[in-house]
């Protein structure tokens, strides 16, 4: 299968008042044509910013891409200028993101916005543009799209601001879609209206999808792979029927046993001790050891991504009997 | 049976809010008639989405926020007749819990003074008990005394969660409302706290109230759950039967849409039309029913009342049940 988006070896460095922090360090993955990628980490894992450095939307000056390449479609994007990415973002590739609030100006209708870049990218004139831009609202399920793109966007409720974003992002027919906790700030029963949506739309455009996510629930029913993350690293990635039904990484494991299930009922959770490590304080060798419950002597070496199965990748020493090792250890060394 | 340690009767509040130009001053109806008790020892979870008041229902208990009408009963005390000192004096034994633990921590005070103040409000022990009881408290939630010194802006959300709750139980009440006391949390410190909240309420015989939006964070720490829709309780019983035997078509859906963490369940969604309606202007009769896949005439009209559908325990406010 073709891959329309491959990161590798992506570095990601922050200047700070402390010097600089690296919030990504060394992560490699890739996205198959018409697949749903999902990401999935706690806060500060990177996931966000390995998201924004896709888009070429880091903060200017502040923060940037020090190593590694992103090829989409085969382009090295970390190369182009910016006005060559803006051709390319929003129009190939779109992003929606979790504050529906905060990601639309407030000073312009709907409609405006949406008429924007349907207006940038599709060459189309004003009129046409509002009428691609109510077509577009009403594909998300917007009723009344036609006094709708005359509203601003605090008329909106949580869920419609949502739909808002996600015809922006599809209306020049994307052919990569960057969705970053797309439902994380909406009620459930919103949530599962926006999932719907958002799994419709794939299948009727074909679109790939990353789904950037803390929420396990969400992954396991939107994506096909996983890739999870921690303190700036990928240290697992599988199939998600495979990643839920083996988990290889100590952390993985931890994570799907410190969810409160529907179905079954423990008295008491797993957690994982300890807390995430700050970037600017990354512990030395494996970055879990410090919170892992079967660290041993080998864990003072980062360990590099190992095969673990099939299409089954994990970064831990304990995989590595019977598992062989991946190519080059890049970030181990970092 | 156990005691009944709280009794909230047809508790109601409304929220002013002011006329503008052709807008009439109406009243937002963000808890309008919630029913129910608190049995001693146990947990109560109240759910609901956004707006629904479950949060308002939980400060208006407390009398942090004053009721427009309905009655609070607390160990046979009607806490609306208490003058503002019996209050003050009874507030020792019910405590609250927020939801944002870096909003609920004043930035300046260190964590000493932020656990001093309740014991000074409340003019408990001299000077060296207090201290003493500070360090305790900080070792009982998992801290350690040594942090006392510290600012809240040195602590991790979960550190801060643990000093939220510790300012609420140094005092040593019997209630504590814990509303969405880790939705801000991530999942592996959410279980940390869910343990820790767990482990007090057996080390020191606490009884909960919990909000959440979260359905199966609430099915794991409560005994009984409250389902809640724009200020009703549409659904009340015990999680086995209400989490089993769903009665409600709200609570059905709400269970239906949560995502489960298997990808090989293919839950039955039932996916609801629409939004929440505003609570400034609720629909008539039951406020369900425009989204309620089941409405039938009567639901326009007639509110229907919280009746038990097994003849015990578990209560639904539903047309359809009745007929």
């Amino acid at each position: 299968m073709q891959a329309i988006l491959q990161v590798e070896n992506l570095h990601i460095t922050f200047r700070g008042e402390e010097g600089d922090i690296r919030p990504v360090s060394g992560i490699d993955f890739h996205v198959h044509a018409g697949e749903t990628l999902g990401i999935v980490g706690e806060s500060g894992c990177g996931k966000s910013v390995t998201s924004l450095a896709v888009m070429g939307l880091l903060p200017k000056g502040i923060g940037r891409v020090s190593n590694g390449r992103i090829l989409f479609q085969n382009q090295n994007l970390t190369e182009l200028k910016q006005t060559e990415l803006q051709k390319i973002r929003g129009k190939e590739m779109a992003m929606i993101f979790q504050e529906p609030m905060t990601s639309l100006n407030p000073v312009y209708t709907v409609g405006e916005q949406l008429g924007e870049q349907i207006r940038l990218h599709l060459g189309l004139n004003k009129r046409e543009a509002r009428e691609k831009a109510a077509e577009m609202l009403r594909m998300v399920g917007i009723p009344r799209a036609e006094q709708i793109i005359r509203e601003y966007p605090h008329q909106l409720s949580g869920g419609m601001r949502q739909r808002v974003m996600i015809a922006m992002a599809m209306s020049c027919d994307p052919k990569l879609l960057i969705a970053d906790e797309p439902t994380t700030a909406l009620d459930v029963t919103i949530q599962a209206q926006i999932l719907d949506l958002m799994r419709e739309l794939k299948a009727k455009q074909g679109t790939s999808i990353v789904f950037i996510t803390h929420d396990l629930g969400v992954v396991a029913e939107m994506c096909d792979r996983v890739v999870v993350m921690y303190a700036g690293q990928v240290i697992e990635e599988a199939s998600v029927r495979e990643l839920f039904q083996n988990p290889q990484h100590p952390y993985t494991k931890g994570l799907i046993a410190s969810i409160p299930s529907l179905d079954q009922q423990r008295r008491r959770l797993y957690s994982i001790r300890g807390t995430v490590p700050h970037p600017s304080a990354m512990p030395g060798g494996c970055r879990f050891a410090p919170r892992c419950d079967d660290v041993q002597a080998a864990c003072r070496e980062n360990p590099p991504l190992l095969h673990a199965g099939t299409e089954h990748k994990c970064r831990c020493w304990l995989v590595a009997k019977g598992g062989e090792e991946l190519g080059a250890d890049v970030a181990g060394s970092a | 049976m156990a005691q009944t340690l709280l009794e909230v009767r047809d508790l109601k509040k409304y929220f002013p809010v002011k006329g503008k130009w052709f807008h009439p001053a109406t009243q937002v109806k963000a808890v309008d008639g919630v029913s129910f008790s608190i049995q001693k020892g146990e947990t109560v979870g109240l759910v609901g989405e956004s707006g629904c008041g479950k949060s308002t229902t939980g400060r208006v208990l407390l009398h942090l926020i004053q009721p427009s009408g309905g009655d609070v009963i607390y160990k046979g005390n009607h806490l609306t007749r208490l003058s503002a000192n019996e209050l003050r004096v009874l507030r020792r034994e019910l405590q609250m819990v927020f939801q944002d633990p870096y909003a609920s921590l004043d930035p300046r005070m260190k964590i000493r003074d932020v656990l001093l103040e309740p014991l000074e409000i409340h003019g408990i022990g001299n000077k060296q008990e207090r201290l003493k009881k500070v360090e305790e408290i900080l070792e009982i939630v998992g801290l350690g005394g040594h942090y006392a010194n510290r600012y809240p802006h040195e602590f991790s959300g979960g550190q801060r969660q643990r000093i939220g709750i510790a300012r609420s139980l140094i005092l040593r009440p019997s209630l504590i409302v814990a509303d969405e006391p880790v939705s801000a949390l991530d999942v592996s410190i959410q279980s940390q706290i869910l343990n820790l909240l767990q482990d007090l309420q057996e080390q020191f015989d606490l009884t909960y109230l919990f909000i959440s939006h979260d359905l199966s964070v609430v099915k794991h720490i409560s005994d009984r759950v409250g389902v809640m829709y724009l200020g009703r309780l549409v659904e009340f019983a015990p999680k086995e039967s209400l989490y089993a035997a769903p009665a409600h078509p709200y609570t059905q859906a709400l269970l239906s849409a949560a995502p489960v963490a298997n990808p090989e369940a293919k839950p039955q969604r039932i996916i609801l039309r629409g939004d929440v309606p505003s609570p400034a202007n609720p629909p008539s009769g039951c406020a369900f029913h425009t989204r309620c896949p089941h409405a039938m005439d009567a639901c326009k009209t007639v509110r229907p009342e919280l009746t038990a559908v097994d003849g015990q325990n578990h209560w639904v406010a539903c047309h359809l049940l009745s007929h």
